[in-house]
């Protein structure tokens, strides 16, 4: 038996489907409106951004693991699609995949040492190994062109469809984010999900209900590295050149402030976070560099004022669990009337 | 056999500063109880400092070691504040997104006012060059080995024989008992941590020498470099840290004498792992105190 719910939320909950798909509708016909090049490309990275944030807000958000350098998986994925497709015949979309298998290799080689630590050894190892892929991008010449990178990557095709303007790249990154949702949301709410919400909540008491953390920890990295390599293989070509400047800790930082400032643990919250940050880069292209002074003036007024994001979940850990109830809770008489 | 004595000569200098780093890193880290993002971006500005005392007032090298401590001082008191004041009862990645937020603020605030170019500190010391037996060591590294030798010491001391130390360590071990026997835990908190911090841009400085450029982004790279360490010390414990740092110089420095000098920071990372795999406390034996 359903519940009717009231108001805009019952309305919400009767037509989900069809409220999602007019959504999608709307995304598809909306770069058609007659769109200068330039903000297609705009469109384009904040889809892109899109799956990006959420992939990192997958492992941030959702089991608590504070990753950072989620750029190294990104350029996992750009360089295998990058390099494969420059030296073989290979067609795109299975490339995809490995992308993505790659990337999700390496999310497994970097979560083993720090399952058996508590979150900050991650951080730091997560950060050490975006470093270290860079360093190695850059210094394998035979491999990845070193400094030089890699050109002309080829655009890829679906049968007769060339994915060669921004406008047909606008509908791949916006096939992955949809694909990315959909999947996404199904695992969240399925028992993995659940498992790593209990780990992000409160890891011992997980543990104490037979939940395997150190697996789910794992499984939940794997994951997050896996989407992060989709999006750099998508995104290789259609740079066409990418070289190892482009993964530097700095786009590491820039996922990572849009994940905090839209919102952890929830679906939506890297999608808002994703428009706000790429549309404060366009609006904010005037005052240059200090906008990465701004960026971090809003990570640092996010962590005091709403640590869980714009949209992110209230009810977690991630809203600040003590201080919240510190600051909120009302003094009471001793032995007064209740 | 001399070539190796004189990698090693260069392993244990650079290793100091690295131990250097690694003190003031646990030294925060153990007062605060938060691990911080913001230790490199510190030493930054340590050697910043330095650099602009050395352009204006020359060459004195007691002069840009008193600005680098009093510069890292001040930006540490600034840390404590915005970043962990609030903290000390939330979640662990609040404070720790917060001093990413930081380092982001501090570096590119750093690059805007300073300018992203490297800048030149050559010859802060006389390049001078003693022969001793078969091993060749220079006047800059006898100076630096000096001066983390009597910051350690200072450290110690000031650690294990005066009141404030002592205070210093009961809030390392348990902030609720040190806040019972009448100590006052925000105000330790915060000498605590802009010790580590000054300590830090004396790191910053000594490193901005060796390497003769100081520049906006180099803080990164040696706050691994000091995490790196400190893990292997057991990430509270100062005098291991000190030997820690010691060993990730050595390391690094014949890693690349058989290799190649790019990958001279993918070393100390790949021993971070190894070590986080074997043996994830470290040189400590203990494996509780840590955040």
């Amino acid at each position: 038996m359903e519940i009717q719910k009231a108001g805009l939320k019952g309305f919400f909950a009767k037509y989900k489907t069809l409220i999602y798909l007019l959504l999608l509708a709307l995304m598809i016909v909306f770069p058609l409106l007659g769109f200068k090049k330039s903000m297609i490309r705009v469109f384009c990275r904040v889809l892109m951004y899109c799956t990006l944030a959420g992939s990192l807000n997958i492992t941030n958000g959702y089991s608590g693991q504070t990753s950072i350098g989620h750029a190294g998986f990104f350029c996992v994925g750009a360089y295998t699609v990058a390099i494969i497709s420059t030296r073989t015949n290979i067609s795109f979309w299975p490339l995809l995949l490995l992308a993505g298998i790659c990337a999700a290799i390496m999310g497994l080689i970097v979560a083993i040492p720090t399952l058996r630590m508590k979150g900050i050894y991650l951080s730091i190892i997560t950060l050490g190994a975006s470093e270290v892929i860079r360093i190695i991008a850059l210094n394998w010449q035979s491999l990845t062109g070193g400094s030089f990178g890699i050109k002309d990557i080829p655009r890829p095709t679906f049968f007769a469809f060339k994915f060669d303007s921004p406008l047909k790249f606008y509908y791949l990154f916006l096939g992955i984010a949809v694909v990315f949702l959909f999947v996404s949301n199904r695992v969240i709410r399925s028992r993995v999900g659940r498992a790593w919400m209990s780990i992000r909540e409160n890891e011992l008491a997980a543990k104490s209900l037979s939940v395997q953390t150190s697996a789910y920890k794992a499984s939940n990295f794997i994951y997050g590295a896996f989407w992060a390599g989709i999006c750099g293989g998508a995104y290789a070509p259609y740079l066409q050149y990418i070289d190892s400047a482009v993964f530097s800790l700095d786009e590491g930082f820039n996922i990572l402030s849009m994940v905090i400032i839209g919102g952890q643990g929830t679906l939506v919250g890297p999608v808002i976070g994703s428009v706000i940050v790429n549309g404060l880069t366009e609006v904010l292209r005037p005052i240059g560099e200090w906008r990465f002074v701004m960026y971090a003036m809003l990570i640092i007024a996010m962590m005091w004022l709403r640590p869980q994001g714009l949209a992110g979940a209230s009810d977690s850990i991630l809203a600040g669990g003590k201080i919240q109830m510190a600051t909120t809770r009302k003094k009471r008489k001793v032995g007064a009337a209740k | 056999m001399q070539y190796v004595l004189n990698q090693l000569i260069n392993g244990i200098c650079q290793g100091a500063i690295y131990a250097l780093m690694a003190i003031g890193y646990s030294v925060v880290v153990g007062v605060t109880g938060m691990v911080t993002f913001t230790h490199g971006e510190v030493m930054m500005i340590g050697a910043f400092a330095s650099y602009y005392v050395f352009l204006l007032a020359g060459n004195n090298i007691a002069l840009g070691l008193i600005a680098a401590f009093a510069a890292s001082w001040v930006l540490g008191m600034a840390v404590y504040k915005i970043c962990y004041e609030r903290f000390f009862n939330a979640p662990r990645h609040i404070s720790l997104i917060c001093t990413v937020g930081f380092s982001m603020l501090v570096k590119n605030l750093a690059q805007i006012l300073f300018g992203s170019n490297k800048k030149p500190m050559l010859n802060i010391v006389d390049n001078q060059v003693f022969q001793l037996g078969p091993v060749t060591i220079n006047l800059l590294q006898i100076v630096i080995l000096v001066i983390v030798l009597t910051l350690a010491l200072l450290l110690s001391i000031y650690l294990n024989k005066t009141r404030g130390g002592m205070a210093l360590r009961a809030i390392s071990q348990e902030k609720t008992a040190a806040y019972m026997v009448g100590i006052n835990v925000r105000r330790t908190a915060m000498l605590g941590n802009c010790i580590g911090c000054g300590i830090g841009g004396v790191a910053g400085m000594l490193m901005a020498i060796y390497y003769q450029t100081c520049y906006a982004t180099m803080g990164g790279i040696m706050s691994m470099k000091a995490f790196s360490s400190s893990v292997l010390g057991g990430m509270t414990d100062v005098r291991l840290s000190a030997v820690g740092g010691l060993c990730i110089g050595i390391i690094e420095n014949f890693g690349i004498s058989f290799s190649s000098a790019n990958f001279r920071d993918a070393f100390a990372f790949c021993f971070l792992i190894l070590v986080l795999i074997i043996r994830p406390q470290g040189f400590a034996s203990k494996k509780g105190a840590r955040p």
